[in-house]
C-alpha cells in the first residue's frame, strides 16, 4: 500500500485562556489513504473540527499553542510558510462547511465565488474561470447552472448551497476533501444526495475524503474508515464494518446505542449520562472514565494508550479484552441485541 | 462745569467730541493727510440695511454714511467731520444755505449748473429731480420709513392719497430752482432736506421701482462715486434694468468713480474722493474682520471692535489704529409709567439714582465706547451748551449710584410701606423685563439686577434678539414695564429729533417708539387697551414740544430744548440714561487719512485715503 | 423597484407640506412681534406699517398666507418658478440666491464627505486588522479628540495656525471654482478638514467594529480555505461586506448636514445655506427661513431614499422581488 494522502501524527492544539490552556486536541493520532473516505465521529467539544483547522491552518487567529506533525503527501504543512500554505488550501486541499449559507458570502454571486477560486491560484482568465464555474456546477448535479451561477447565495435552496460549497472546494481537483458536517444543517433526504455526491466525486477524481460528523449514522454508509474522538483524543478506530459490527470501546457503544433502530419494536433511546469533561482541566486517566458505566480503579489512574486488536482496529480502553462484548451485552439495560 | 476727560489707564485719550480728542494728540481723530489711489476697505458681519439701500425709505446709519460721502448729493448737506462743526449745514447741491422767507412757510433753492449723475443716466441733474425724490417719498406703496418729516409741505398727502398728479408745494420756475411751501413754519427743514431720502432721484430709472426697497439693486448716483456695474446698467426700458453688479445685499457694495464727478462743483472740505474704490464686504467671522484689519487685509469695519481687539492694540502701542467719534446717541433703560412698580415718579427717580452707571460703562467696554449720560439729549447736540455740559440731577460717588438717596426716594413712594428704603411690595418683585442678547447687553444684565437688588427691585428677564426686544417693547399691549439697553441716534442734529419720544402723537399700537407712554390721555389708552393706575395721571409734555419746535434754530431753541430736558429728568423721569455713546473703529496700518463724519455717525467716508503698498 | 420609489416621491411630497406647515406656524407662534415692524424702520407711521405689511403680504391670515405660498411655491411667482418669493430683508429674489448658496454649502459638505470617507475608511482598516494595537489605540484616542473638540474652536485653531501663523493657506472667504480652481480649492480647505475631522473618528469607528464583525464570519474563513490571497479577502469579502450599512449612512449624514453647516461657513465666511437660515431665522425673514426648510426636507428625504435604493443594490438579500 502507497504511503497515506493524510498522516496527522500526535497532534496537540491547545488554545491560551484565562483559566488556562485548553486543550481542545490532546494527543491525537489518524491516517487516511488516498482514495479512501475517513469517517471523524464525536459530540461537539471532542476537537473533530479543530483538528482539520488545524490541518488547513486556519487556527492562526486564536493563536493556538501546535505540536505534532500533519502530513500531506508526507510534507508537514504545520511547517511550511504562509505563502506556500496558500497554494495548498484549494489545490491541494478542499474543506467544506456545515452551514452553507453563513458559508458562502451573501453579497457576491455563486458563480464569482467559483471562479475567483479558480482565478486565485491559476493563470485563467474571467470569461474561462466563469465557464469553469458553471461546469463545476453542473458536475455537482445542479440544473440550469449557467442561471444559478448568476444568482446568490440567498436564492438557493440548503441543497444546492451546499452543493456550491463542494463545486468550490473541488474544483482545482485537490487530493484531499474535508469536509465537516456537511449535512448537519440539511433535511435527511438531501443528506443522503449530499453524501452519494460526495462519494462519487470521490471515486471519480480518486481524492482522500475526510467526513466529519456528530453522528455515526451518517458516516456509516459512506466511509472506509472510522475514528471516534472523544475529548481531543481518539478512542477507536478501524475499518468500518469493524468498528460497527464489534466495536471494543465503551463511548462507541453509547453512540451506537444512541442510534434510533429502523425496523426494531418502539426501542427507547439511551443517552449516554454525564456530560463531556472540562477541556482545562480534564479527569486523571480515561477522560471518559467518570461517565463510563465500566470503570474500574485502573481506568483513573493511566491516560490509556490507542492499542491494536488488529486488522488495523485499535481502541483506548484497559478493559480486558477477552468478553468486553459480552460484558456490553450484559450491562445493556434493555437487553435487546445491539445494532450490527 | 465741563466734562472732564476722563482716560483709560493706559494714556488713550477718548471724549464724546472731536473737540477734546485733538487736544490728545496721537489718537486725534483726524488723520492727517492722504494720496489719491487704493482702495478703502471695510468688512462687516452685516449691512444692516432697513430699505435694501433705497435711500427713499433706507433709515440706517450705515447707510446714511455711504450715500452722504460717496453717492447721494442733497440739497444742503455736512462737511462730515468730527466734532460741532460736523453737525453745521453746508451747501452742497444748493448754491447757499437759505434762509427761509414768508413767515417760515417758504424755501426757495438755487442748484449749482454742471453737478451730472453718474452712468447710466449721465445727464445734468435739475430741479425737478428733486420734485422727484419728494413724489417717491409720498408715494405709499414705497413706504418711505421716514416720510413723516415731510408733511409739512403743502400738498404731500393730496399727492399721497392720488387725487393730485403733482406736489403742490413744491414748485420748479426753472431747471435751476427748486422752491419748497409749508403749511407751518418748520424751524429745522433744513436739516431734514439733509436727508438722503431728499437727494436728487432720475425718474427715468425710478418709475420703473414700484416697491419699497426696489430701487436700491439701481441707485444712480450724483456723487464723486457710483455702484460698480453702473454703467452696465441698460435704462431703454424698464424690462432692460438688471440689477447693479456691483451690489450683493448678502455679500458686497462695490463702489468706483464716477467718470461724471466734476469737483469744480463741490468742495474739498466736504469731499476729498481720494481712494479709487470703495469695497463694502460681508465677512460672517467677526474676530476675523479685526485680525484682518490689522494684519492689513482690510482697514476699517462697520461693527464696533471688541474691547479685547482694542486692548491689545493699546498695549502693543498702536492706539493711534483706534478711532472714535461721538455717536450723538444715548443708550438708556426706559421705564413704561403705566406699569408698576414705575407708575410712581419716586420709584423712577430711585432706581435713577441707584444705577450703576460705572459699571453699564464697563459693560460696555468701557469709558472708550461711551461716556456716563445723565440727561436724554447727548451734549453735542446742545452745542455743548454750558448750561447743560454739568447737568446730573442724580449724582453720585464715581458714577456707581448712590444707596442713601435712593432709599430716601423710595421712601416717598406709594410702594414702601415698611419705610425701610426697599420696594416691599409684590409689585416689585419679578418685574417682566425685555433685555438684548447681544454680547455687550447681556454683560449690562447683572450689573442692572445687583443695583435694583438694593432696592428691593427684583427683575424676570426675558432676553430676546435686537429686532425681536425692539418688536415687543415697541408693542403697547405686551406692557412691558421695563426695558434694558435701549438706544437711540439723533437722525440730525437738532434736539427735536429725540424729543419725539415723549409725545404723544408718537404713541401707536405697534411700532411704538414713545415706550414709556409719556403725554398717554385716558381716551387714548383706552383706545390702546391699556390700564393707567387709578388716581394716576401720566404727565405730558406735548405742550413744551410744540413751543419749542416753533422756535427758528439758535441759541433760543437751544436753550428752549434744555428746560425741555431737565423737565423730562427731573418731572417725567421716563428713563435711566447711562451711555453718551461713541462710535468705535479700529483702522489698519494702510490708512493714511480718517475722520469721523458727526452728521452720519459714522466714517467720513468722504475725508479718508489709503496707502495700497501698506494693503496685503 | 419603479412603485417603491413613486410611493417614497409621493411621502416626500407630503413631508414637505407638513414641514413648511410646522415652520409657518412657528413663525408666528414665536413672541417676536410683527415681522413687519423689522422692516419699516426707527419710526415707523402707521401708514409705512401697513405698506411694509402689504409689500411682505402680511396682510392676510395666516392660514391664506400659507395657502398663498403652497400655491407659488407650485406654479410659481413673478421671480419664475419654483416660487419662493423675496427675502424680506434684502428685497432681492430667493430663488437665484438659494442656487447660489446651495451650490457653497453642497461643495463643502460633499468635499468634507469624501475627505471623511478617505480619511475614515482606510484608518478602520487598518484598525481593524491590528486590533489593540499601537495604531489602533493612537486612533481611537486622535478620534475622540476632534469628536470632541467644539467645531467652531476647530475652525478658528485652523485659521489661527494655518492662515495667520503659517500663512500656508489663504484666510476666510470663497472663491468659485469658475474663477480659480487652485484658490477655490485653497480656500476650502480648512472648511473641509475642520468639518470633516469629528465625522472621519465616526466612521472610522464604524468601519473598525463592522470589519471586526466582518472578519469573524464564516464566509471569511471560507475564502481563506480557498486559498486566496489576504488582501483580497480584506477587500472583496470584508470591507465590501462592512461598507454596505457605512454608504447608506452617508447618504443620511450628507443630507442632514444641508442645513448644519452654520458654524462651519460663519467661522469661514461662507456665504452659504447655514448662514443665511440662522440671519433669516433671527430677523423673522420668513422666506429665506422657509426656502431653506424647504431644500433641506427634499435633501433628507430623496437621500434617505437613495440611501435605501443603495443598500438594495449593495445586499442583494434586501432587494424587494
Amino acid at each position: 500500500m502507497s504511503a497515506p494522502l493524510l498522516e496527522i501524527d500526535d497532534l496537540t492544539v491547545h488554545f491560551p485562556s484565562a483559566a488556562g490552556p485548553v486543550r481542545a486536541v490532546d494527543g491525537l493520532s489518524l491516517s487516511l489513504a488516498r482514495g479512501q473516505t475517513l469517517g471523524v465521529v464525536g459530540e461537539s467539544g471532542s476537537g473533530k473540527t479543530v483538528t482539520f483547522l488545524a490541518a488547513m491552518r486556519l487556527l492562526e487567529r486564536s493563536r493556538p499553542e501546535i505540536h505534532g506533525r500533519i502530513l500531506l503527501d508526507g510534507v508537514d504543512v504545520l511547517t511550511l510558510p504562509a505563502r506556500e500554505m496558500r497554494e495548498v488550501r484549494g489545490p491541494r486541499i478542499g474543506m467544506i462547511f456545515q452551514d452553507p449559507l453563513s458559508a458562502l458570502h451573501p453579497l457576491l454571486r455563486v458563480g464569482d465565488q467559483i471562479a475567483e477560486t479558480v482565478r486565485a491560484h491559476r493563470d485563467v482568465g474571467r470569461r474561462d474561470a466563469r465557464a469553469q464555474s458553471v461546469a463545476a456546477l453542473a458536475q455537482v448535479g445542479i440544473p440550469n447552472a449557467d442561471e444559478r451561477a448568476r444568482q446568490y447565495p440567498h436564492q438557493l435552496s440548503g441543497g444546492m448551497r451546499q452543493r456550491v460549497m463542494i463545486a468550490m472546494a473541488l474544483i482545482l481537483e485537490p487530493d484531499l476533501l474535508i469536509a465537516d458536517e456537511p449535512t448537519t444543517a440539511l433535511d435527511t433526504t438531501v443528506e443522503a444526495q449530499i453524501l452519494d455526491i460526495i462519494d462519487d466525486l470521490r471515486t471519480r477524481l480518486g481524492i482522500g475524503v475526510v467526513l466529519v460528523s456528530h453522528s455515526l449514522a451518517t458516516v456509516a454508509d459512506v466511509a472506509d474508515t472510522v475514528a471516534v474522538m472523544y475529548a481531543g483524543r481518539v478512542v477507536e478506530r478501524g475499518r468500518c464494518e469493524a468498528v460497527f459490527a464489534h466495536p471494543s470501546h465503551p463511548y462507541t457503544w453509547g453512540l451506537l446505542d444512541t442510534v434510533p433502530a429502523l425496523g426494531a419494536e418502539r426501542s427507547r433511546l439511551v443517552p449516554i449520562p454525564g456530560s463531556p469533561p472540562s477541556l482545562i482541566d480534564p479527569p486523571p486517566g480515561c477522560r471518559f472514565a467518570p461517565r463510563c458505566a465500566y470503570r474500574f480503579d485502573a481506568c483513573t489512574r493511566h491516560l490509556p494508550e490507542l492499542v491494536e486488536r488488529g486488522g488495523g482496529h485499535a481502541d483506548a480502553c484497559v478493559l480486558p479484552v477477552p468478553g468486553r462484548g459480552a460484558r456490553r451485552h450484559r450491562l445493556a439495560p434493555s437487553g435487546e441485541e445491539a445494532a450490527p | 462745569m465741563k466734562s472732564r476727560l476722563t482716560a483709560l489707564g493706559l494714556g488713550l485719550c477718548v471724549g464724546g467730541a472731536a473737540v477734546l480728542l485733538a487736544a490728545c494728540g496721537s489718537s486725534s481723530s483726524s488723520t492727517s493727510s492722504g494720496t489719491r489711489g487704493g482702495t478703502y476697505r471695510v468688512e462687516a458681519t452685516d449691512f444692516g440695511f432697513s430699505n435694501n439701500f433705497d435711500p427713499t425709505g433706507e433709515y440706517t446709519t450705515n447707510a446714511w454714511g455711504m450715500y452722504r460721502g460717496l453717492l447721494i448729493r442733497t440739497l444742503v448737506g455736512y462737511k462730515m467731520i468730527a466734532g460741532a462743526a460736523g453737525n453745521q449745514l453746508v451747501p452742497d447741491l444748493a448754491t447757499s444755505v437759505p434762509t427761509a422767507t414768508d413767515g417760515g412757510l417758504t424755501w426757495t433753492f438755487t442748484l449749482k449748473s454742471g453737478v451730472r449723475y453718474a452712468p447710466p443716466v449721465n445727464r445734468v441733474i435739475t430741479s425737478h429731480d428733486i420734485v422727484t425724490a419728494f413724489e417717491r417719498i409720498a408715494n405709499p406703496a414705497l413706504a418711505a420709513q421716514y416720510g413723516f418729516y415731510y408733511t409739512t409741505i403743502a400738498g404731500m398727502d393730496t399727492y399721497a392719497s392720488g387725487k393730485a398728479k403733482t406736489i403742490s408745494g413744491i414748485t420748479t420756475p426753472n431747471n435751476q430752482t427748486v422752491v419748497f411751501h409749508l403749511t407751518t413754519p418748520t424751524p429745522d427743514f433744513l436739516y431734514r432736506l439733509s436727508l438722503p431720502a431728499a437727494g436728487p432721484i432720475p425718474q427715468e430709472v425710478s418709475k420703473c421701482f414700484t416697491t419699497p426697497g426696489g430701487y436700491g439693486r439701481d441707485v444712480v448716483s450724483s456723487g464723486p462715486y457710483m455702484i460698480q456695474g453702473s454703467d452696465k446698467v441698460n435704462i431703454a426700458s424698464c424690462s432692460t434694468i438688471q440689477p447693479m453688479a456691483g451690489f450683493d445685499p448678502s455679500s458686497k457694495l462695490i463702489m468706483v468713480r464716477n467718470p461724471n464727478y466734476n469737483p469744480s462743483t463741490d468742495s474739498t472740505s466736504m469731499r476729498t474722493a481720494l481712494p479709487n474704490e470703495f469695497a463694502f464686504t460681508i465677512n460672517s467671522n467677526q474676530a476675523d474682520i479685526f485680525n484682518r484689519i490689522k494684519a492689513g487685509q482690510a482697514d476699517d469695519s462697520l461693527n464696533a471692535p471688541p474691547a479685547s481687539a482694542v486692548a491689545t492694540l493699546v498695549a502693543s502701542n498702536q492706539k493711534q489704529l483706534i478711532k472714535t467719534g461721538g455717536a450723538d446717541a444715548t443708550k438708556y433703560i426706559s421705564m413704561n409709567l403705566t406699569q408698576a412698580p414705575f407708575d410712581d415718579i419716586h420709584v423712577r427717580k430711585a432706581v435713577n439714582l441707584i444705577m450703576d452707571k460705572a459699571g453699564l460703562q464697563q459693560a460696555n467696554g468701557g469709558p472708550l465706547f461711551g461716556l456716563i449720560a445723565t440727561h436724554i439729549v447727548p451734549d453735542t447736540m446742545y452745542n455743548n451748551d454750558s448750561a447743560i455740559t454739568g447737568y446730573n440731577p442724580y449724582p453720585s460717588a464715581n458714577n456707581a449710584g448712590d444707596l442713601a438717596a435712593a432709599q430716601a426716594q423710595m421712601r416717598q413712594s406709594k410702594y414702601d410701606p415698611k419705610q425701610d428704603g426697599l420696594c416691599d411690595t409684590s409689585a416689585c418683585k419679578n418685574v417682566f423685563t425685555i433685555a438684548v442678547n447681544t454680547s455687550q447687553d447681556l454683560n449690562e444684565i447683572p450689573v442692572v439686577q445687583s443695583a435694583l437688588a438694593k432696592l428691593g427691585i427684583t427683575l424676570n428677564i426675558r432676553q430676546l434678539t435686537p429686532s425681536a426686544a425692539s418688536g415687543v417693547v415697541s408693542t403697547v399691549s405686551r406692557n412691558v414695564p421695563l426695558a434694558l439697553s435701549q438706544g437711540f441716534a439723533k437722525d440730525y442734529a437738532d434736539p427735536s429729533t429725540f424729543m419725539v419720544l415723549f409725545e404723544s402723537s408718537s404713541i401707536a399700537p405697534t411700532g411704538n417708539v414713545n415706550a414709556s407712554l409719556v403725554g398717554l390721555t385716558p381716551a387714548l389708552a383706552q383706545q390702546l387697551g391699556v390700564t393707567i393706575p387709578k388716581d394716576d395721571v401720566i404727565p405730558s409734555v406735548d405742550a413744551q414740544a410744540a413751543a419749542c419746535g416753533k422756535i427758528p434754530t439758535g441759541n433760543a431753541r437751544t436753550t428752549c430744548y434744555i428746560n425741555l430736558d431737565k423737565y423730562l429728568m427731573e418731572n417725567v423721569v421716563p428713563w435711566v440714561p447711562y451711555l453718551s455713546l461713541n462710535q468705535v473703529h479700529m483702522i489698519s496700518p494702510a490708512v493714511t487719512m480718517w475722520d469721523y463724519d458727526q452728521s452720519s455717525d459714522t466714517t467720513a467716508y468722504s475725508h479718508v485715503a489709503v496707502n495700497p503698498a501698506k494693503q496685503s | 423597484m419603479g412603485r417603491y420609489i413613486l410611493r417614497r416621491l409621493m411621502w416626500t411630497v407630503v413631508v414637505v407640506i407638513i414641514v413648511t406647515l410646522i415652520t409657518f406656524v412657528i413663525f408666528y407662534v414665536l413672541p417676536s412681534g410683527d415681522p413687519a415692524l423689522r422692516f419699516a424702520g426707527k419710526e415707523p407711521t402707521a401708514q409705512v406699517l401697513a405698506q411694509v405689511r402689504t409689500d411682505l403680504g402680511l396682510n392676510h391670515s395666516v392660514a391664506v398666507q400659507y395657502l398663498l405660498y403652497l400655491k407659488r411655491l407650485v406654479l410659481g411667482d413673478r421671480y419664475g418658478w419654483p416660487g419662493l418669493g423675496f427675502s424680506y430683508s434684502s428685497g432681492a429674489a430667493i430663488a437665484p440666491q438659494l442656487w447660489q448658496r446651495a451650490q457653497i454649502t453642497i461643495q463643502l459638505v460633499l468635499g468634507a464627505a469624501v475627505l471623511w470617507m478617505v480619511i475614515g475608511i482606510p484608518v478602520g482598516v487598518f484598525s481593524a486588522l491590528r486590533p489593540r494595537s499601537r495604531f489602533d489605540r493612537a486612533s481611537l484616542f486622535v478620534g475622540l479628540v476632534f469628536i470632541s473638540t467644539p467645531v467652531f474652536w476647530l475652525g478658528l485653531l485652523m485659521l489661527w495656525l494655518f492662515s495667520s501663523t503659517l500663512g500656508w493657506l489663504q484666510g476666510t472667504g470663497y472663491v468659485a471654482f469658475t474663477t480659480d480652481p487652485v484658490q477655490w480649492a485653497a480656500h476650502m480647505l480648512m472648511p473641509w478638514i475642520t468639518l470633516s475631522l469629528a465625522f472621519a473618528a465616526i466612521y472610522a469607528r464604524m468601519v473598525r467594529s463592522n470589519m471586526l464583525d466582518t472578519l469573524g464570519e464564516d464566509y471569511i474563513r471560507t475564502a481563506r480555505a480557498k486559498g486566496l490571497p489576504e488582501r483580497r479577502i480584506v477587500t472583496r469579502h470584508a470591507l465590501r461586506a462592512s461598507l454596505v450599512p457605512i454608504v447608506t449612512l452617508l447618504a443620511v449624514d450628507i443630507a442632514t448636514l444641508v442645513g448644519g453647516t452654520v458654524i462651519v461657513e460663519t467661522v469661514f465666511n461662507l456665504q452659504g445655506l447655514g448662514s443665511w437660515v440662522l440671519n433669516g431665522a433671527l430677523n423673522q425673514d420668513l422666506p429665506v427661513t422657509l426656502a431653506v426648510t424647504l431644500v433641506a426636507t427634499i435633501a433628507v428625504s430623496l437621500l434617505s431614499l437613495v440611501a435605501d435604493i443603495l443598500y438594495a443594490y449593495m445586499d442583494p438579500r434586501v432587494r424587494p422581488e
